[in-house]
């Protein structure tokens, strides 16, 4: 599947769209929506390794981002940059609300086929990305929330500054901190340290 | 490898972990049905906000609580007082 492409809306459309959606149109939150769906799907379903509760998180952003439309500003925040926002915090909410941080499997995603049926080289690929998911989630969610951003959505420091709301600076270090997190964690869960490589 | 992948921490990516990342780490797709859903239900209802509902009962339901705790005390006093 490609990567999702985020940003590729110049800001006047979002403001204008905007405009219409907080004016009642339909057309433009379904425009609104469709654009955004399935990257704030994506982020949240990553944070979290759940399918189900990815969905209800999901409906609570759009909810919440379209009853509350009329008091996004545009001031060199994209639209999809208010959502990932709004996104970030109700993740948080549900981490603390739940209060179940468990490492959840990648066998509980229906789009992956369980373990038992996948080729060897398949199963290997599928452990690697479960210790790394698990790796991933083990960090502070501003350091998830980057990884997630640069790797899922193939965002630039640029564009994760603005959604972050930090310099794109600050955006660097903590990348390069992030990592370094990430390696020492996915050591922990390994044993190792190393994944295996993948032989495509 | 993505364009804004290598572009520091030298050593081969932080060890190969960019290239790991960015080979496993692929986009999943909602399922339909509830992507319809939810913009139907979006659409037809824009300013409805699921999450006050929530904080509601939880207020309605401490209130009834302090109301029914007084009113306890209350009678009890009362009772005595009566003895």
């Amino acid at each position: 599947m490609q990567k999702l492409k985020v940003f590729n809306n110049a800001q006047g459309t979002d403001v204008d769209t905007v405009k219409l959606a907080v004016s009642g149109d339909a057309e433009a939150f379904s425009y609104l929506y469709e654009q955004n769906v399935t990257r704030i799907y994506n982020y949240i379903f990553y944070r979290i390794g759940s399918g189900a509760d990815a969905e209800d998180l999901t409906a609570r952003v759009f909810h919440r981002a379209f009853g509350h439309i009329e008091k996004y500003q545009e001031k060199g925040v994209p639209f999809t940059a208010w959502l990932y926002r709004i996104a970030h915090n109700l993740t948080a909410n549900w981490y603390r609300d739940t209060r179940r941080r468990k490492e959840v499997s990648l066998e509980d995603h229906t789009d992956l086929p369980h373990q038992s049926e996948l080729p060897e080289r398949e199963l290997e690929k599928t452990q690697e990305k479960e210790v790394l998911l698990n790796a991933i989630r083990r960090l502070p969610p501003d350091r998830q929330q980057l990884i997630l951003l640069k790797y899922l959505e193939d965002l630039s420091n640029g564009e994760i500054a603005v959604i972050m709301g930090k310099t794109e600076g600050a955006i660097k270090s903590l990348y390069h901190r992030s990592l370094i997190a990430l390696r020492e964690q996915v050591m922990e869960i390994s044993g190792t340290g190393e994944l295996n490589e993948i032989k495509d | 490898m993505t364009t804004n992948g290598m572009e520091q921490a030298g050593s081969k990516g932080l060890w190969g972990l960019e290239e790991k990342l960015s080979s496993l780490l692929e986009p999943v797709t909602p399922g339909p049905e509830f992507v319809d859903a939810l913009r139907l239900k979006l659409t037809q209802s824009p300013s409805v906000i699921l999450e006050t509902g929530k904080k509601k009962v939880i207020w309605m339901v401490a209130a009834a609580g302090m109301v029914t705790g007084a009113l306890l005390v209350w009678l009890l006093h009362r009772k005595r007082d009566n003895d």
